[in-house]
């Protein structure tokens, strides 16, 4: 079912990129239908509990290269989120183009891959197969954030999105490499890890996945992000794929559990996130951008819970991913409505909205009061069970935790009602006076029900959570408890009485609200860009270093590269010089080889003094015929044909490149001329000795025996080295032919710019 | 320039390539057994290429085809085993009995070895492509 639904997905980019050509709003209901099928699945596997999907393809046994998935609770619960709400954001893009928009395969094609990749991360039950996806979620959001690719301001921000989450994931790639050095590539059942290899491990995965899911300092791309089309803000930069940096730290959990770099390093993240998250986003006045900033709060909510990894705390982290999937994308529909529908999103410009687009006020009403953790809504049973989870660990971790979660939750209440004032409210706040406009209502269009209906479905679901607390306890604890036993005895709760936990959460959300308030009244510049523009000069600064560099080192001189070519390999190969045994050394096994060889070095000494370039270039084929020989003689025919094959090849092509060149070389200067000498004798030397002591001294005996028994029963041949060549190390022929097709491929690419050139 | 378009020697590359298209083909199917094998019958029809190209016979026009349509073959063929789960690169031997040849015995090596002869094809004909210039190599009369 795993592949079918994957199969789904691909068929579906490609109906996608073409019913999208014509008309870009066809292609999106196109795209809609695999994640459809993708939700109607996970429910009925939710419904009837059946046990977690398992599907294995080995790829590379010998390297433990598997495409492994299974689909757990958690898992399950993901899907959920990234294809229910993927359905939803597909059918609201559909209305967010404007009837006459121009085709575009690309946008619905690469929304659906991204899509597809994000499944196959939540799903995957290997290291190996989860970095695949989340550096294919990564390329996939570089290609949604960069839409509108005429902006060059677009342009930058959908590179400084990829450089960091694309760095990140290196950063990530040597983490799991050290990770499954220890304990395998698995991802179920995972035993805790300790040592220095852990601590490198738990410092260099959760860099990794700070970089993903936005946390301060590598956060400056999200805000960025927000350049995207609206639905793409909602779906991969709140909903889905911010969360995957989440999902990797709350998945590895169980193996870090002892590590103390773990829990550390990410209270560091998440507690600077939460805070940092929530005052950008009370300063900014783009209401996208508010959003955005309060995602990084809220994902650094999540990675603190995480690092703290008690039982309750872990249960909160999931309920709270749940709930903030569905208020976020709500939020994020309603401002992209907004959007279309009044040109503007600056909640100085915005007035009056409340009476105008009152269906979309009560989906943000509802949803901003999820957020803001406010009964009776999904949001506040999650965040109570945050507060009690934080209040409930002890030490100093527990300190630092309930310090940033609760006055991270007195800002998120803040810059929810300030954005709900600033963009609803009745009155403005500009102190521009040039402007008479902005004391009358915000001009709206009329609305578009295929942007309305996805938002109200989403917003609605806070409400609905909270009625039904028991299922949604069913969804998120079993996904709890995958990751820490302790989740069992934990459930979300609708009204817990008046505890501590209850009485902090009202006191947050009425010490929030006046602050939300007060600094809703205030007007705001646009704040600088800070971290963002150092992110971007540091790339800027690379990008015009690298040139500089390569002018240095690609300078073009072909004698400089041969001469630093010849150097090196003689410098390498001189530890052999050291250990030659003399006792193997025999002058020939057959006199005809000393022959050959006389002739040989015949050849090479004319090379070297002939002054005519066709006469060196007929000399060096002499060489290469002579060496052949010698290959026939020791009894080797497929080398001594290949060799000749090539000799040839090689002469045809020195005849053809001479046509360009004067019929005599130039004359050289004494020094250069001693020195490229120098660099010759040098270079047959050390290749004499190196290969003399290399084949004197083998690193123990060939397998000939096997391999040529292995030719005949397994290979179905008599010629061993080919049989070696096609089928024992057939990778490796694989791996040469992909070489020689990539080096064709540049020399015709050469060719075609001097034709371009020569044509204009 | 060095081309001369000598009509002996165009005519001996005319009757000589027949020839050597069947000594590469032989070199492709002989080499499971015997010396021979993919790149050295790349070799030769590459060979066969130059000089026909030389002679002013052809045009080196089909390399991009030959390149692509290789790299995709052995891919194919290196990713198809996958598919019935065996390992990537799995050799399948498979024999059968034709009229006039009697028992045939080959396998996927076959296909594989076809499209690493395709590349080096390819990559002659590249090479052929980058080191001549447009004058030397087309053939429109011969500028003494």
């Amino acid at each position: 079912m795993v592949w079918l639904l994957l199969a789904a997905h691909i068929v579906g980019v490609a109906a996608a990129a073409v019913a999208g050509r014509r008309d870009i709003r066809a292609g999106l209901l196109v795209a809609a239908v695999a994640p459809a099928l993708t939700t109607l699945v996970a429910l009925v596997d939710l419904v009837s509990s059946s046990p977690a999907r398992v599907s294995e393809l080995s790829w590379v046994p010998a390297l433990d290269l598997t495409f492994a998935f299974r689909t757990d609770a958690l898992a399950l619960m993901m899907t959920l989120l990234v294809s229910g709400i993927g359905t939803l954001v597909f059918v609201y893009a559909a209305g967010y183009f404007s009837p006459g928009a121009a085709g575009s395969s690309r946008f619905p094609a690469s929304l659906l891959a991204f899509s597809a990749s994000m499944l196959g991360l939540v799903w995957a039950d290997s290291v190996w197969t989860l970095f695949i996806f989340w550096e294919l979620t990564s390329i996939t959001s570089f290609l949604l954030v960069g839409h509108k690719n005429a902006d060059a301001s677009v342009r930058t921000a959908a590179r400084r999105a990829l450089l960091i989450t694309g760095g990140g994931g290196l950063v990530l790639l040597a983490g799991l490499l050290v990770l499954a050095g220890d304990i395998g590539s698995s991802l179920t059942g995972l035993t805790p890890v300790s040592g220095t290899s852990a601590t490198v491990a738990a410092t260099l995965i959760l860099i990794g996945a700070a970089t993903k899911s936005a946390q301060v300092p590598f956060h400056v791309w999200l805000p960025g992000a927000m350049a995207a089309p609206t639905p793409v803000s909602a779906y991969l930069h709140s909903a889905t794929m911010v969360k995957a940096g989440v999902l990797l730290v709350a998945v590895l959990g169980p193996a870090f559990v002892g590590v103390a770099t773990w829990q550390w390093l990410g209270l560091a993240f998440g507690a600077t996130s939460i805070l940092w998250g929530a005052i950008g986003a009370l300063r900014h006045r783009d209401a996208k951008l508010i959003l955005a900033w309060g995602t990084v709060s809220q994902l650094g909510l999540l990675i603190t819970l995480l690092a703290l990894g008690s039982g309750k705390a872990v249960f909160a982290a999931i309920s709270l991913l749940f709930a903030h999937a569905l208020f976020k994308a709500a939020l994020f529909l309603v401002v992209g409505e907004i959007d279309i529908r009044t040109g503007t999103r600056d909640i100085n410009e915005l007035s009056g909205l409340a009476r105008s687009m009152p269906v979309a006020f009560a989906v943000a009403a509802v949803a901003g009061a999820s957020m803001a953790g406010v009964p009776p809504l999904l949001g506040f049973m999650a965040k109570e069970a945050a507060i009690e989870a934080v209040l409930g660990t002890t030490g100093a971790a527990g300190a630092v935790a309930a310090v940033a979660v609760i006055g991270g939750s007195i800002l998120t209440v803040a810059y929810t009602v300030r954005f709900l004032v600033g963009v609803f409210g009745p009155f403005s706040r500009s102190t521009s006076s040039t402007t008479s406009s902005t004391t009358e209502p915000t001009e709206v269009a009329p609305m578009r029900p295929a942007m309305a209906a996805p938002a109200v479905l989403l917003g609605l679901a806070g409400l609905v959570g909270y009625a039904a607390a028991g299922t949604i306890t069913d969804l998120v604890g079993p996904a709890a408890v995958e990751l820490q036993a302790d989740a069992a005895q934990y459930s979300l709760i609708r009204w817990p009485g008046l505890k501590t936990a209850f009485v902090v959460s009202m006191g947050i959300v009425a010490s929030g609200s006046l602050l939300g308030v007060v600094l809703s009244r205030r007007t705001t510049a646009i704040p600088r860009p800070i971290g963002a523009d150092t992110a971007d000069a540091t790339i800027d600064g690379v990008l015009a270093f690298a040139p500089r560099l390569t002018g240095h080192i690609q300078h073009g001189s072909l004698p400089v590269y041969l001469a630093t070519m010849g150097a090196t390999a003689s410098l390498a190969a001189l530890p052999f010089v050291f250990d030659l045994p003399t006792d193997h050394l025999v002058l020939w096994d057959h006199p005809l080889q000393g022959v050959l060889a006389l002739a040989i070095v015949a050849s090479a000494a004319a090379g070297v003094i002939v002054r005519s370039r066709l006469g060196a270039a007929l000399t060096l084929g002499a060489v290469g015929i002579g060496v052949s020989a010698l290959f026939v003689t020791h009894g080797a025919p497929d080398l001594a044909l290949t060799q000749l094959l090539v000799e040839t090849i090689i002469v045809v092509g020195f005849v053809l490149g001479l046509g360009h060149l004067s019929r005599r070389f130039p004359k050289k200067s004494g020094s250069w001329r001693a020195a490229r000498l120098a660099m010759s004798l040098a270079g047959g030397l050390v290749v004499m000795v190196g290969l003399a002591a290399a084949s004197a001294a083998p690193a123990g005996t060939a397998p000939v025996a096997e391999l040529a028994d292995s030719a005949v029963s397994e290979g179905g041949g008599k010629n061993v080295v080919n049989v070696i060549l096609t089928d024992t190390r057939a990778l490796d022929t694989l791996g040469e032919v992909v070489v020689l097709a990539t080096v064709a491929v540049g020399i015709l690419a050469l060719a075609r710019i001097r034709q371009l050139e020569a044509s204009t | 320039m060095i081309l001369s378009r000598s009509p002996i020697f165009q005519l001996g590359v005319q009757s000589a390539s027949p020839l050597a298209v069947i000594v590469g083909v032989y070199l492709l199917f002989a080499g499971h057994n015997n010396p021979g094998g993919g790149f050295a019958a790349g070799l030769v029809l590459g060979a066969v290429v130059i000089l026909r190209t030389l002679a002013g016979l052809q045009k080196p026009t089909f390399g991009p085809a030959l390149i692509t349509g290789g790299t995709l073959l052995v891919v194919a063929v290196a990713a198809a085993p996958i598919l019935w789960g065996d390992a990537m690169l799995d050799q399948k031997v498979v024999s059968f009995d034709l009229p006039l040849l009697g028992t045939v015995k080959t396998g996927s090596a076959l296909p594989f070895d076809i499209g690493v002869t395709a590349i080096v094809v390819g990559l002659v004909i590249a090479l052929l492509d980058g080191l001549s210039t447009s004058d030397s190599l087309v053939s429109k009369g011969n500028p003494a």
